[in-house]
């Protein structure tokens, strides 16, 4: 990282923060006035993307493939996919489940979010030629790993949270195919579902230094009446750790989450 | 930690940054019809994931005295955000602005904090996304 670059980001860190001290000035009193209210908030779409990662060339492994390591801010959604084509009984499940707030989500109970979904912290990549590692941040503190030296899936005794991830190149990107999975977790807070037939691809694609294109295409008869393909970008943290997150410790919540029943 | 975190960091303590997300929907649990702006002293505070909390002794006109739990954000964000472990202590005077739980409990998510020391600082609480 360049003291270009440090001296860009403390100069934005600086207009940001007097934007954030004048609306924070203009809504002293009055705490829920200037709250955004959603009525079902995983049904939000994006409508923009996030800010660009800082630029530079791609970093290379020894053989030349792009190094894909680093701390990365979660996926996020680019606007402008459209929505999934659903089975009947899949739709009027997201329905219920983001009409009631996402109560239900497994996610709020620490246990996996599954593939693809993105989570809202950090993650780090660690590239080497054999095995390509994804460290979750949160939730949960995990891992996946995208196995890059075989070419079958393994025969998997039982369904999997994160199933099994080989991965292999076309050109500079890292295509990484997975199935294997439980039916456990929902893809996102709005709660779309999935079968155990469910086989994801993702496409990973590092643009430059700072910023990673990510194509998911997500496949599953059961569920969806064709493949639901997604668009996201991942954007490089500089100077960064992950940071532990122990999702269990303290998880008060789920006694408290009570949709719209009240 | 490198000079840009650091300085990023204070800022964000002073200044308060935009609100992240968290592991659950936020109106699952909150109600964004019963904001709250209560004082008091803090009894415990609970620095954990995968929310910090921090308990406040709030007396009512009647003399009447409630613990409220509030619900800070995830650990891994207020640390980011400036925060650290002592940021508040049992007996510290604070001024929590949020909003209660729909349960009607005592029980709040922590949007901002007026420390002791006067910093009014920003919680790390979960928002609206749809992730």
């Amino acid at each position: 990282m360049t003291n270009r670059y440090v001296s860009e980001m403390v100069a934005r860190a600086i207009a940001v923060s007097m934007l954030v001290l004048v609306w924070f000035s203009a809504s002293a009193q009055e705490p829920g006035k200037n709250t955004k209210k959603v009525r079902y908030p995983g049904a939000v779409r994006p409508t923009k993307a996030p800010p660009p990662g800082p630029p530079g060339p791609v970093p290379r492994m020894p053989d030349g493939k792009p190094d894909l390591s680093g701390v990365w801010n979660a996926q996020r959604e680019l606007p402008g996919d459209p929505e999934p084509d659903m089975l009947p009984w899949a739709a009027a499940l997201t329905k219920q489940r983001t009409e009631n707030y996402s109560a239900d989500d497994p996610e709020a109970r620490c246990v996996p979010g599954g593939v693809p979904r993105a989570t809202p912290y950090h993650v780090q990549m660690v590239s080497t030629p054999k095995l390509i590692l994804i460290l979750f941040e949160g939730n949960i503190h995990t891992f996946r790993q995208i196995f890059l030296d075989r070419t079958e899936h393994l025969k998997i005794a039982q369904p999997l949270w994160y199933g099994d991830s080989i991965g292999h190149w076309e050109g500079d990107t890292l295509v990484v195919d997975t199935i294997g999975f439980n039916d456990k977790f929902w893809f996102d807070m709005a709660g779309h579902p999935h079968t155990t037939q469910l086989h994801v691809i993702e496409r990973y694609h590092r643009r430059d230094y700072g910023n990673m294109d990510v194509e998911v295409t997500i496949i599953d008869p059961g569920a969806y009446t064709k493949p639901w393909v997604q668009h996201r970008v991942q954007i490089l943290t500089p100077d960064a750790d992950i940071l532990e997150y122990v999702c269990n410790e303290n998880n008060q919540d789920p006694g408290h989450l009570e949709g719209d029943t009240h | 930690m490198s000079i840009k975190f650091a300085f990023v960091a204070s800022l964000g303590l002073i200044f308060g940054m935009a609100p992240l997300l968290a592991h659950h929907s936020f109106e699952a649990e909150y109600d964004y019809n019963k904001p709250l702006k209560l004082s008091g002293t803090v009894t415990k505070v609970e620095w954990m994931n995968p929310h910090a909390r921090f308990y406040v002794d709030v007396i009512d006109e009647s003399g009447k005295v409630t613990n409220w739990n509030f619900e800070l954000g995830p650990i891994v964000i207020l640390v980011r955000q400036g925060w650290r472990r002592d940021s508040l202590k049992p007996g510290d005077q604070v001024t929590v602005e949020g909003f209660q739980a729909k349960d009607g409990n005592a029980l709040g998510n922590a949007r901002r904090v007026t420390l002791p020391d006067g910093r009014r600082v920003f919680g790390g609480s979960t928002e609206n996304d749809q992730k």
